[in-house]
């Protein structure tokens, strides 16, 4: 298809902060993205002409903030509200192999709902993973650094160069990913079989490191996970933030090129022209 | 002297009295004041007796409460008016758009920005997490109120020494580390919460703060010209709309205790006065209201901040020609059992008034409720000016508009006080080097880096922060001037956001301190790029009714209103705090300033942090000496009353040649004069950009090597000009520029004749970066 076609869903509800800005890389890239409030998806209090249908999309973005405040866990409350309307549509669009972005917030929803890391089938019944206090046990807003890890499975990486590192900052207060301390070992070794860690946090030399360089003390320094097919992409840090050079926090010292993130959404975008 | 029998309970199905003030003594007046806690003094309770007597009735106690809310200090400036009319409201420009709840520029052709700061100190004080919440809460609605989308939020904060030792703590008095706590995290779980980035402030720490911390909260909008609203309703016949968070029994009498002492009773007995603030309720509260309003729907508004919906229906009404009529009934609650006056005058959070056309009604309601807020239409406008309330079918209310919000007027003594003034000069003695002092000038708590802060705010949110508050090679942070913002998808028009305050200064000479202010705000500006274009000011000082504390006040609001009129800078909105004081006293006098300038192109921005070997490092702006307040004289126990002063054409050209110097790209990296002086500035820029610099100060001029250094003179910057372009620097007789050394190494020296210090950057870096992590990590 192409990608002036391209429908881009992107959801939000109360506390959900960051969608303008995921809006607006999807329309810089010739996409058609439309910010959809989650009640237009479940036809709740809305008129007909509001109405909105997950199925007509082809692509999905939970974005960051603080879904309904986010007083329970991170991301809980928008996942559970997702799962009791939606389990269906959401299933049956990440089968169909649409993808599915969910940033920070949006991250921690994906995780919540099951739809990652899911490594067996789609959506896990209950939640595998949990991305928990950071160390700092502060909102931490940092630039970060982040080398790409992943073997070619995820489509939102395709055209990022292998154990390249990009500068994609973080802000977020809950970001550290932990598994079952008893399944962690296998579970690190699974995911990394199956090719589903995309992003690392490390230092400038590209390195794993530790605070700061790490945010938030996860696990095995991993910033952003697949799905076994590669279509569900969360990651803690904004790709969206940095689509342009000029909001690189040192951008003064090297203004040229394009932003970090932009990649992330000329890879979806470049995926589904050939794909759907 | 009893009062009980003033008071005539009404025959109606809830609690309703008429105050009998015909018969009152003036004991009993006061009396009265004090039990329905609205602090009226004695000759407004007269003229509120006078008013009804000529009538021929009694207040009911929900008038009564009004009336108290209408003429505190909080909302009628009762105190300050008469100064600020006279010093600030005069500067003005074609750029002013409004001047209501925010003043609103005009930003490019198509858009405008609205700008805004308040203080929110007392609560604050009393529950730092809380106070600071809502403090920014309330800011959001100014902006929000005139139809602009809040872009920015700023967060100035004073408090007492972090190392204040427990046995100084007054009684009733929280510590200041458990204060910067609270209120770090209040603006930090609130603001990330809104998702408005947090990209400016400031941290000051003195003796004066601890019985009375500081916390302003300042906030910037951007809106379609065509978006802007008014605060006012269009005419008779709309339907008030009151959207947003339920009615509760908090935040009862929050300006009455904003226009009082603090004392040890606060905690106590004004607990209940501190509202408490929802962000999930203010978020898609900006989400609707933006939405209505850009749809054409609303046809003014404005929110309920300061006395609730007591303030808000009368001059709502009353700014578009007309008057109002309420049914209390109808506003929806947190719990039952409130009494009318209290559902009038509470300040529960996240509240706005919308006026709407009859035809627009449930428009606006369905918007409303697909974002799940309370929206309920709870009267009209009628022509007559008067405001009449209905609660369950009883009329409670009636009064005149004219009357209501004519609060009074006062032009109350002042003089300077003659005690307490120094006018001695205690100079330190001179040293062979300073390597010590500039590094322990870097670590002391009102310079040293404010990461710890920083990075708790989400400065990023909205993807439009060009410049950040923190600046540098990647791992290598340091203090930038202004933050920018890039508000419009479609321009590369920036807007640039810078906060400035010097308490110091302004306690030892008020009018040369208050200059200073707007001077910083602009040089902070200039040094990102941007041309001043806005001002809008929080005033904080102590009781007004106490001559010496008007006088500061007056002096410092002359010398503002001098340089922002002398650059033609407008002050479209501001806010004055008074009774900034506790048992131990007042706070230093502070006024704090929030400017906004406008970037051409923000491709063009620089940054503080050092860019590259070779290039040249310029001081731009006369050094003299002027140690008044400056840090060093503080960290050595010294005293001067000469106080830098502004020469506001060497600010002009000097705001000139920084912002042209970096639009032809010349400049390179910039950062502004102040705290600590030339070292400091310098040091911070080493640190920033990971490398040294060679530098001799002996073009500055014939002075002692520690005034060179650490001065704190107005309107200068130091500015790193690209190698070989150093002709492109522009030129101006009215201020100097001068070549001072050369980037590159790994040490910071500095000579004048002999060497005045030589430190490597990794340990300005260490002296810099850890004292805040040290005391509140």
């Amino acid at each position: 298809m192409k990608i002036s076609d391209a429908r881009v869903c992107v959801l939000r509800i109360e506390g959900t902060n960051c969608e303008e800005e995921s809006f607006q890389c999807f329309r810089r890239l010739g996409a058609k993205p439309e910010k959809v409030h989650l009640k237009q998806l479940t036809g709740t209090d809305v008129t007909s002409d509001e109405k909105r249908s997950l199925p007509d999309y082809h692509i999905l973005v939970i974005p960051g903030g603080f879904s309904a405040g986010d007083y329970v866990r991170a991301g809980a409350i928008l996942a559970a509200r997702l799962k009791s309307r939606l389990s269906q549509d959401l299933a049956e669009f990440v089968r169909e192999g649409k993808p599915v972005l969910g940033i920070c917030n949006g991250f921690q929803v994906l995780v919540e709902t099951g739809l990652l890391p899911a490594t067996s089938g789609v959506m896990a019944a209950v939640p595998e993973a949990v991305l928990g206090t950071n160390d700092s046990a502060r909102f931490e807003c940092r630039p970060t650094l982040l080398k790409k890890v992943n073997r070619g499975l995820c489509v939102f990486t395709s055209i990022i160069s292998d154990d390249r590192i990009s500068l994609i900052p973080s802000a977020h207060a809950e970001g550290k990913l932990m598994f079952p301390l008893d399944r962690e070992k296998g579970m690190l070794r699974e995911l990394d079989d199956n090719d589903q860690i995309v992003f690392k946090y490390v230092d400038p030399r590209g390195r794993l490191a530790g605070y700061p360089w790490c945010p938030n003390g996860s696990t095995g320094n991993i910033a952003g996970l697949c799905n076994r097919d590669g279509n569900v992409f969360g990651l803690m840090p904004h790709p969206e933030r940095v689509f342009f050079r000029f909001t690189h926090p040192d951008w003064p010292r090297s203004p040229d090129g394009a932003g970090d993130g932009r990649p992330v959404f000329e890879s979806v975008l470049r995926y589904i022209s050939k794909k759907l | 002297m009893s009062t009980t029998d003033l008071y005539i309970r009404q025959r109606a199905p809830f609690e309703l009295s008429e105050v009998n003030l015909s018969e009152c003594t003036d004991e009993q007046l006061m009396e009265i004041s004090r039990e329905s806690g609205t602090g009226l003094s004695l000759e407004e309770m007269q003229a509120i007796r006078g008013h009804f007597v000529e009538r021929g009735r009694h207040p009911t106690d929900v008038e009564l409460q009004s009336i108290g809310q209408a003429w505190s200090e909080h909302c009628c400036y009762k105190s300050s008016k008469v100064f600020l009319r006279e010093y600030v409201f005069g500067i003005d420009n074609r750029q002013v758009i409004d001047r209501g709840d925010a003043g609103v520029m005009e930003f490019d052709k198509d858009h405008a920005y609205a700008l805004r700061i308040e203080s929110h100190n007392h609560p604050s004080a009393v529950e730092p997490y809380g106070g600071a919440a809502t403090g920014i809460g309330g800011i959001l609605r100014d902006v929000l109120c005139m139809g602009a989308r809040p872009i920015a939020l700023v967060d100035p904060l004073f408090f007492g020494p972090l190392n204040l030792s427990s046995a100084k703590l007054p009684e009733g008095i929280k510590h200041p580390k458990y204060l910067l706590g609270g209120v770090v995290a209040g603006i930090r779980d609130y603001g990330n919460r809104v998702g408005v980035p947090t990209v400016s402030g400031g941290l000051w720490f003195d003796e004066s703060y601890v019985g009375n911390c500081l916390v302003n909260v300042g906030c910037v909008g951007i809106a379609d010209k065509r978006n802007v609203r008014r605060n006012a309703v269009r005419g008779p016949g709309d339907v008030l709309v009151l959207v947003g968070g339920r009615t509760g029994r908090d935040g009862i009498h929050g300006v009455t205790f904003a226009s009082a002492v603090l004392t040890e009773e606060s905690e106590t007995e004004s607990r209940g006065a501190v509202q408490l603030g929802d962000p999930i309720m203010k978020e898609p509260v900006m989400h609707a209201v933006l939405e209505a309003n850009e749809k054409g729907l609303v046809n003014g508004m404005k929110d309920l901040g300061g006395g609730g919906l007591s303030c808000v229906v009368g001059e709502i009404a009353l700014a578009g020609g007309c008057g109002a009529e309420v049914d209390l009934t109808k506003v929806p609650l947190k719990e039952e059992g409130l009494a009318p006056w209290e559902i009038w005058v509470s300040e529960s959070q996240e509240r706005m008034m919308l006026s709407v056309s009859r035809r627009n009604v449930d428009k606006v309601l369905h918007i409303f409720k697909l974002w799940d807020v309370p929206a309920t239409p709870v009267g009209g406008t009628i022509k007559e000016k008067r405001v009449r309330l209905y609660y369950e079918g009883v009329k409670v209310f009636d009064l005149e508009l004219d009357f209501l919000t004519a609060g009074p007027e006062y032009c109350r003594p002042c003089s300077a006080s003659r005690a307490g003034r120094r006018t001695k000069e205690r100079v330190p003695k001179a040293r062979a080097r300073y390597d010590r002092v500039m590094l322990k000038l870097l670590s002391d708590h009102n310079i040293c880096n404010r990461d710890w802060v920083i990075r708790q705010y989400d400065h990023e949110v909205r993807a439009n922060t060009v410049i950040k508050p923190l600046q540098g090679r990647v791992g290598h942070w340091t203090h930038g001037d202004a933050t920018v913002i890039k508000p419009v998808e479609e321009s590369f028009r920036g807007l640039a956001i810078a906060t400035a305050s010097n308490p110091f200064a302004v306690g030892i000479d008020p009018y040369r301190g208050g200059k200073g202010c707007v001077d910083e705000a602009c040089r902070n500006l200039a040094a990102a790029g941007a041309r001043p274009h806005s001002l809008t000011d929080c005033l904080n000082f102590g009781n007004p009714e106490k001559p010496d504390r008007l006088w500061q006040f007056r002096e410092t609001v002359r010398g503002m209103g001098e340089v922002a009129g002398g650059l033609d800078i407008p002050i479209p909105s501001g806010n004055v705090s008074f009774y900034n004081e506790s048992p131990k006293g007042p706070v230093l006098p502070t006024p704090v300033v929030l400017g906004c300038g406008i970037v051409r192109d923000i491709r063009k921005c620089v940054t503080s942090e050092l860019k590259g070997e070779g290039n040249s490092v310029f001081v731009i702006g006369r050094t003299c000496k002027e140690m008044g307040a400056s840090s060093y004289y503080r960290i050595t126990k010294s005293h001067s009353p000469r106080v830098p002063d502004v020469d506001i054409d060497a600010l002009r050209a000097g705001v000139d040649i920084v912002a042209r110097g970096i639009e032809r790209g010349a400049i390179v990296s910039c950062h502004d004069i102040s705290d600590g002086g030339l070292a400091t500035a310098l040091s911070e820029m080493c640190i920033g950009g990971d490398i040294g610099a060679d530098v001799d100060l002996s073009g500055l001029g014939r002075m002692r090597g520690d005034v060179k250094l650490f001065s704190e003179s107005n309107s200068r910057w130091v500015a790193e000009v690209r190698k070989g372009r150093e002709r492109q620097l522009p030129k101006d007789r009215r201020t100097t520029a001068v070549r001072i050394g050369t980037v590159g190494g790994d040490c910071l020296r500095l000579r004048s004749g002999r060497t005045l210090a030589d430190v490597r950057v990794s340990s300005l870096a260490k002296a810099f970066n850890e004292p805040l992590w040290r005391s509140v990590g």
